[in-house]
């Protein structure tokens, strides 16, 4: 991991520590005879706490390797670096807003509808050339799904409006 | 218990459903080390709502089955194709795949399934002796043994897991604090839930596996750019070792199942460590080290069998202490208390049918997986070219349904959803999730542990380190942060006198 993740983290880690220390105050300590509820997370929040700094202070302490070339052209350089090297998050930012609606939908439009467009979509996703084997896939994972999980084990899923 | 006793508990095994939960366990489990995407832990999480139709007994020897399956259906991969189908399998690529390469895939492919079955037993019936001996002796221990046993796991585990023990350590303590979300374990106070309802009885287990290990995985395998699977082809009468194959792999599979298993009792990745520990031993003590790496036979016995014998190995902390120190244990133990189980000290004389039924399915799996992996390992190498844009949206449905099943609450999958980004931005920033899950795992058993041992001694914080158990472990732990930081410096210090006299 490059120091500039690694201030990047522990820099997070910290404002969670003390997000979480902070929360935390709201519960009884009580006493050592008897420790109330707010002691254990304390004692965690505390070592995340250190543990945090201490990664932060060994990433200050690392060495840099020297940048290359010109101030202008290492930035574009870097930027374009950043892109080619992050280009596949385009693709979990998609499928995670899939998710989002995904979720939100099943209330609505029911479990096994929402999961049979979940399918199709998020295969498409994936390069998938056509639209035929992805419709395939996706009803015969709805199939398997209803007659394993409704039928045989009576699990219930969100019913919407369709089915 | 009388040895007729434990004989008529191991029958238990042999009762139909229980045999049809073995095979399907197995079955599930290679298919999970064949193919990339899910590791044992997530596919184990997503099968335990399935498992709570069969009962307790049934219902655990399957997800043991997936356990040990995984191990064996990952030496496939690492043989044919040169990808290791799980992290315990990585070593066998080096010399499987040369193997293969020179046309003795089916060689390796049945030594590693033999020394496998060889060292799976051999574990079964060290497990056998040593679970119900570790069982007895943890009668004795109170809470600050817990205590100080828990904090142990926590500190040989950052040093045993991914490249960096800070953090390890981060990622245990985030795990950590997320089992203090909902009841506290003592005077039932509500904490950390927001006012809402699901998560008043705690974090669900499984949504947060589902979404670190499979959601975060279908993410990875999105990200990365599929690149084509090369199989190289094996042949079934190929799949007889010679005789000069066979006789230089008895040894190592015997000193790998030995190694694998005592590896397996210490916590961390076991099976991986393992593996990694009997390639080194079996090069250094080879008289052809150079062969090795070029299709060395011992570089596939030995750490196929160390593999397999220290899942068998991680077996006893997680049914004797009712402590996991590896996450696929950590689910395992997950399973038990849905099911009602509580692993532990008290678990072989409450529930002796289920103990020892778990226990002698070990013996059946073994068995099963060797049928299954010889004539078939031609169909499982196969499905490595399942492409992932087919297989990846049906491991989404299969982590939303497992995790939905668990409570039937819709707030679960949102947790598997946040907990499969959290654990994607994790990995990219080098993250390892494994710890995590073990610190859940372990957090109310820590904090409870902590707690009564304060109340009962009266608030002396002494009690935490008098008792000679607890010394020693303390000492064991403070030896385990000391060391790494000591041996380098020294080690350098030597080699530079050595330097300057030469």
């Amino acid at each position: 991991m490059t120091p500039r993740k690694e201030i990047a983290s522990s820099l997070v880690l910290i404002l969670f520590s003390l997000t979480f220390l902070i929360y935390t105050t709201r519960y009884p300590l009580d006493d050592w005879e008897s420790p109330g509820p707010a002691v254990f997370p304390l004692l965690l929040g505390g070592v995340l706490l250190l543990l945090a700094v201490w990664q932060l202070i060994r990433a200050f302490l690392a060495p840099r390797t020297p940048a290359r070339g010109g101030e202008t052209g290492s930035m574009i350089k870097a930027f374009k670096a950043f892109l080619h090297e992050n280009r596949g998050e385009a693709k979990v930012i998609m499928l995670t807003s899939l998710l989002v609606l995904y979720i939100l939908m099943m209330q609505w439009i029911g479990f096994f509808v929402s999961t049979f467009l979940l399918v199709i979509f998020s295969s498409r996703l994936m390069e998938t050339k056509d639209w035929i084997r992805p419709v395939v896939l996706s009803i015969g994972v709805g199939l398997f799904c209803y007659f394993l999980f409704e039928v045989w084990l009576k699990l219930s899923f969100p019913r919407g409006i369709l089915f | 218990m009388s040895d007729q006793g434990i004989l008529s508990y191991l029958l238990i095994t042999l009762q139909p459903d229980n045999v049809i939960a073995c095979f399907v366990g197995a079955m599930i489990g290679t298919l999970i080390g064949v193919l990339p995407g899910l590791g044992p832990a997530a596919a184990m999480a997503l099968v335990i709502p399935l498992t709570l139709k069969l009962g307790p007994t049934a219902g655990l020897i399957m997800l043991a089955g997936i356990y040990y399956g995984s191990m064996y259906g990952g030496s496939t991969t690492s043989i044919l194709v040169n990808v290791p189908g799980e992290p315990a399998s990585v070593v066998t690529t080096l010399d499987g795949y040369a193997m293969a390469k020179k046309g003795r895939a089916g060689a390796a492919l049945a030594i590693a399934a033999i020394g496998s079955f060889v060292a799976g037993t051999i574990s079964v019936i060290a497990l056998q002796f040593f679970a119900p001996l570790l069982a007895r002796t943890a009668l004795a221990f109170g809470p600050a043994e817990y205590f100080v046993l828990t904090v142990l796991g926590v500190v040989l585990l950052s040093n045993l897991t991914g490249k960096s023990k800070i953090r390890s350590l981060i990622m245990m303590m985030a795990g950590l604090i997320l089992s203090t979300v909902g009841m506290d374990p003592i005077g039932g106070l509500e904490r950390f839930s927001f006012g809402i309802d699901t998560a008043q009885g705690g974090i669900s287990f499984i949504a947060i596996t589902t979404g670190i290990f499979g959601i975060a995985e279908v993410f990875e395998v999105m990200a990365a750019r599929e690149k084509p699977v090369e199989i190289l082809p094996v042949k079934f009468r190929e799949l007889y070792p010679n005789r000069e194959e066979i006789r230089r792999s008895v040894a190592p599979i015997a000193r790998g199942s030995v190694l694998g298993f005592l590896i397996g009792l210490l916590p961390g990745p076991a099976a991986t460590m393992a593996s990694f520990a009997s390639y080194g031993m079996e090069r250094s003590i080879s008289k052809h080290p150079e062969e090795f790496g070029k299709g060395a036979i011992e570089g596939v016995a030995g750490p196929e069998a160390a593999n397999n014998a220290a899942s068998g190995g991680a077996m006893i902390p997680l049914l004797s202490l009712g402590l996991p120190f590896t996450p696929a244990t950590a689910v395992l133990l997950g399973g038990m208390l849905l099911h009602g189980i509580t692993p532990g000290p008290f678990l072989l004389r409450d529930r002796p049918d289920v103990f020892w039924g778990v226990i002698g399915s070990f013996y059946l799996g073994n068995a099963m997986l060797l049928i299954l992996n010889l004539p078939l390992v031609g169909i499982f190498a196969k499905l490595v070219r399942v492409s992932p844009r087919y297989l990846m949206p049906v491991i989404l449905v299969l982590c939303v349904i497992g995790t939905f099943g668990d409570n039937s609450a819709l707030f679960d999958v949102w947790v598997m959803l946040g907990a499969g980004v959290i654990g994607y931005v994790m990995r990219k920033y080098g993250y390892q999730p494994a710890p995590l899950v073990v610190g859940l795992v372990l957090g109310p058993v820590m904090e409870r542990s902590f707690r009564q041992t304060l109340i009962i001694s009266g608030g002396r914080i002494e009690s935490l380190w008098e008792p000679p158990i607890c010394m020693v472990m303390w000492g064991v732990a403070l030896l385990a942060i000391l060391l790494p930081m000591v041996i380098p410096p020294i080690k350098a210090g030597i080699k530079g006198r050595l330097k300057n006299k030469a």
